[in-house]
């Protein structure tokens, strides 16, 4: 027996104090931010501080162009993730589940995964010119990789045991899928959703940059080029949100559906 | 016989892939893609070793500059940063928003405050990479094993042999994680740095061959730039397997329950 | 040459309060093969491991070879439960158990004999260039006992080694540490569960309550000094000494004598 003397949860002040520290690290940066141009540290001109940036941002947000590139960059990205999570879901499923299909397509994904996606923009450009379409192109094509890689590997680490289990108590296949393969499988489906949202996030914001199609990055380049300076940060700034707001989203999701899960998620051959 | 039939499972798909293409574009009339044989072709006549020298071999030198002091920053400051709780906890807001924007928009920024050239390309693979590579490394520093940082106590294991054993061996499998992830990171940088701020090099090149319509030659680049990421990766994975043996191992001993 | 007075260890997190250790006293001489055994969760890990210097004491003394404990002891080794974790996974077995050594600035000739002979010693001589997880559980362990051997030290602490091995391995590594013991003569601190395994190895058992811990009963195991498996355990006087701790043991896990010494 343990002698234990209940206190009020001690918890809360070793919380209380990373939360104060990062919040003073972020604090710090920002200030960082702002006073390092003011100083000359870098060329105000190039590099201008954040309260300007922040500035900026908010007459952006007053701008009709503004909101449609926002919306055609989230159009973009979220067709792209799709495509490319439903194939990759599927196909993924397929090689997952048997062995054969996967040794026969083993090589020939180890070819095609490491061609970077970038290769192909000016192929795209030839064939669908500056549409979405060919950034969509683009995002799909390196996301896809992402998914399938996630569940192919989480359909195919499936528990032994469990299925065994399963087995021997004489559940049918659809029964084996739903109680056993799916909430294995679970784990690596989301971790792959969320490595294919942040790829495509980024390509998406690369379609938008080098081939120009309409989007958060024309908009940049669009400004980069007149010189606008303020105008490319303060984009930038909402790519950055942008990226936390979506990994925030998934994040929880993931949290809500996998609240039964050991953390003992893996990042399998995460590229 | 097992072997033979390993090879066929191996090669029998991407053969019948590129048996398919070949003859399915064979006499292609399509100007923007034309027969798989015409840009086997081109690849030839435009590849050759002046090109290389001239574009090829400058990008790829700027790639893996880029993505090894990418690597060696992020693992230096990654371990510094893993190392101290206090430093953790007040940075990592700070970089956790940081990693969030996507790399390429660190192109316009690098054309605003270096203009064009090799050093801006390096610092743009540099800057982009270093996340996966940081990120990590602190976690892999974090996570250390309990009982052998005791066993380091006890037996009194200190300074850089604690540093080189306990800290980054340790360490490594994650560390050599986030090496991967950067990877195609930087390649994909290399490539947009050059499409968009650059007058040489082999996305530069590739992309020029679109705007002046030499579309066999530009399907030669882009089979080009794809052959590189491929090769990259293999060396990618011929290093980590040298490199983390032991923890392959390691693992597939544990497996065996 | 162990000394433990009146330790008392509080652990503070979470909300609560546990007392691991309420107020242990005892020593160990020079040279002794000490057991300690107690009902699970009685704090017998942390006693060693504030032996070890690895955790600090909320109040009380403790020394080790005659000088107070604030760090891990020089010429102290400890011998893990986990030795799967306690191995590094990267060096071969020869590397491990040279570690130590090296962080000393030992030189390499003398590194390699004094390990040669350890590995020698533990019957491990031809796995010196294999990796420790090639090997198995039984032989991890003992590339660990080796690398204590190796270290050369006075005091050596075993905190339950063979509690995740085997019955018929466990047996080998038993008797292959009480010969390490009768060589080098080691005061060696031995902390079990096991009530036989106490008996069977130790010169003396001391017996741990339940928390908040003290020492319940302190036995002189007057055994022969030649142990073997089969005769020792078959002795009378083994299962006299045995049906004593377990009884104490039981005593003190029942909840009316919770703390109360013999």
């Amino acid at each position: 027996m343990v002698s234990v003397a209940a206190r009020r949860p001690r918890v809360t002040g070793r919380r209380y104090r990373s939360v104060t520290l990062g919040a003073l690290g972020l604090i710090g940066f920002g200030l960082v931010l702002e006073v390092a141009p003011r100083i000359g540290v870098v060329p105000i001109d190039f590099a201008p501080p954040t309260s300007q940036i922040l500035v900026t941002l908010v007459e952006q947000l007053d701008q009709g162009s503004f909101w449609t590139a926002l919306l055609r960059t989230l159009t973009t990205w979220a067709s792209g993730l799709a495509i490319a999570v439903v194939a990759g879901a599927v196909i993924g499923v397929l090689l997952g589940s048997l062995p054969i299909l996967r040794a026969a397509t083993a090589t020939t994904i180890e070819f095609l995964r490491p061609i970077p996606s970038v290769a192909l923009i000016p192929l795209v450009i030839v064939l669908y010119g500056t549409t979405p379409r060919s950034t969509i192109t683009l995002v799909v094509y390196a996301a896809f990789w992402q998914m399938l890689i996630q569940v192919m590997h989480g359909v195919a680490d499936v528990d032994p045991v469990a299925l065994d289990t399963a087995r021997s108590f004489r559940l049918g296949p659809w029964a084996k899928v739903r109680y056993v393969v799916w909430p294995s499988a679970l784990p690596y489906v989301m971790t792959g959703l969320r490595l294919a949202a942040a790829v495509a996030l980024i390509l998406t914001i690369t379609g938008e940059l080098v081939i120009g199609s309409p989007g958060l990055g024309k908009e940049i380049d669009t400004a980069q080029q007149s010189n606008e300076v303020r105008t490319v940060y303060a984009l930038i700034l909402v790519t950055g949100v942008l990226g936390v707001l979506i990994n925030l989203v998934i994040r929880r999701g993931e949290r809500a559906l996998l609240s039964w899960h050991p953390a003992n998620r893996a990042e399998k051959g995460a590229a | 016989m097992r072997i033979l039939w390993r090879i066929l499972l191996a090669i029998g798909l991407p053969v019948v892939l590129v048996a398919g293409w070949w003859f399915d574009s064979a006499g292609s009339e399509d100007f923007y893609q034309p027969a798989l044989s015409t840009i086997v072709d081109a690849f030839g006549r435009t590849w050759t070793w002046e090109m290389f020298q001239e574009q090829v071999f400058p990008s790829l030198w700027r790639l893996l500059a880029g993505y090894f002091l990418a690597v060696l920053l992020g693992v230096a400051l990654g371990a510094l940063i893993g190392l101290s709780r206090s430093s953790r906890q007040v940075l990592e807001p700070v970089l956790e928003f940081l990693r969030a924007f996507p790399p390429p928009v660190l192109v316009p920024i690098a054309i605003l405050l270096a203009g064009i050239g090799d050093r801006t390309k390096i610092l743009v693979i540099v800057f982009g990479c270093v996340w996966p590579v940081l990120l990590n490394t602190i976690e892999g520093v974090r996570a250390r094993d309990e009982v052998l940082s005791d066993t380091c106590r006890t037996y009194r294991i200190t300074g850089l042999l604690r540093l080189r054993h306990l800290v980054l061996r340790a360490a490594s499998p994650q560390i050599v994680t986030g090496a991967r992830q950067a990877l195609p990171l930087a390649i994909i940088l290399m490539v947009i740095s050059e499409m968009m701020a650059a007058n040489e090099g082999l996305g530069f090149t590739v992309l020029q061959f679109q705007r002046g319509f030499q579309i066999p030659e530009m399907w030669s680049g882009v089979l080009l730039l794809g052959l590189i990421g491929i090769v990259l990766s293999l060396l990618f994975r011929l290093a980590e397997r040298s490199l983390l043996g032991w923890y392959h191992g390691q693992r597939a001993g544990q497996r065996e329950f | 040459m162990l000394e433990v007075k009146n330790l008392h260890k509080v652990y503070d997190g979470h909300g609560r309060r546990v007392t691991a250790v309420g107020d242990l006293t005892f020593s160990v001489p020079e040279g002794q093969f000490a057991c300690v055994v107690g009902p699970s969760g009685c704090g017998k890990t942390t006693l060693l491991r504030v032996l070890a210097g690895l955790l600090p004491a909320t109040s009380g003394e403790v020394r080790v070879q005659d000088a107070p404990v604030t760090a891990p002891p020089p010429g102290l080794a400890v011998v893990f439960q986990e030795y799967g974790r306690s191995l590094f996974p990267w060096l071969r077995v020869r590397e491990n158990v040279e570690l130590p050594l090296k962080a000393q600035g030992m030189a390499r000739a003398e590194r390699r004999k004094l390990a040669a002979d350890a590995l020698a010693a533990v019957a491990l001589s031809d796995a010196d260039s294999a990796y420790p997880w090639q090997l198995s559980g039984g032989m991890q362990q003992r590339v660990a006992i080796a690398r204590a051997i190796a270290f050369q030290p006075k005091v050596l602490l075993m905190d339950e080694p063979f509690a995740a091995v085997d019955a018929q391995t466990r047996a080998d590594l038993e008797d292959l540490v009480r010969s390490v013991w009768q060589r080098l003569g080691v005061t060696l601190l031995f902390v079990t569960h096991d009530i036989d395994e106490a008996v069977y190895l130790g010169q003396r058992v001391i017996v741990l309550s339940a928390s908040p811990t003290t020492v319940a009963e302190d036995l002189t195991v007057d055994l022969p000094a030649d142990r073997d498996q089969l005769t020792t355990r078959s002795d009378p006087r083994f299962t006299e000494l045995r049906s004593q701790v377990y009884a104490r043991i039981r005593k003190v896990k029942a909840p009316a004598s919770e703390g109360a010494p013999a």
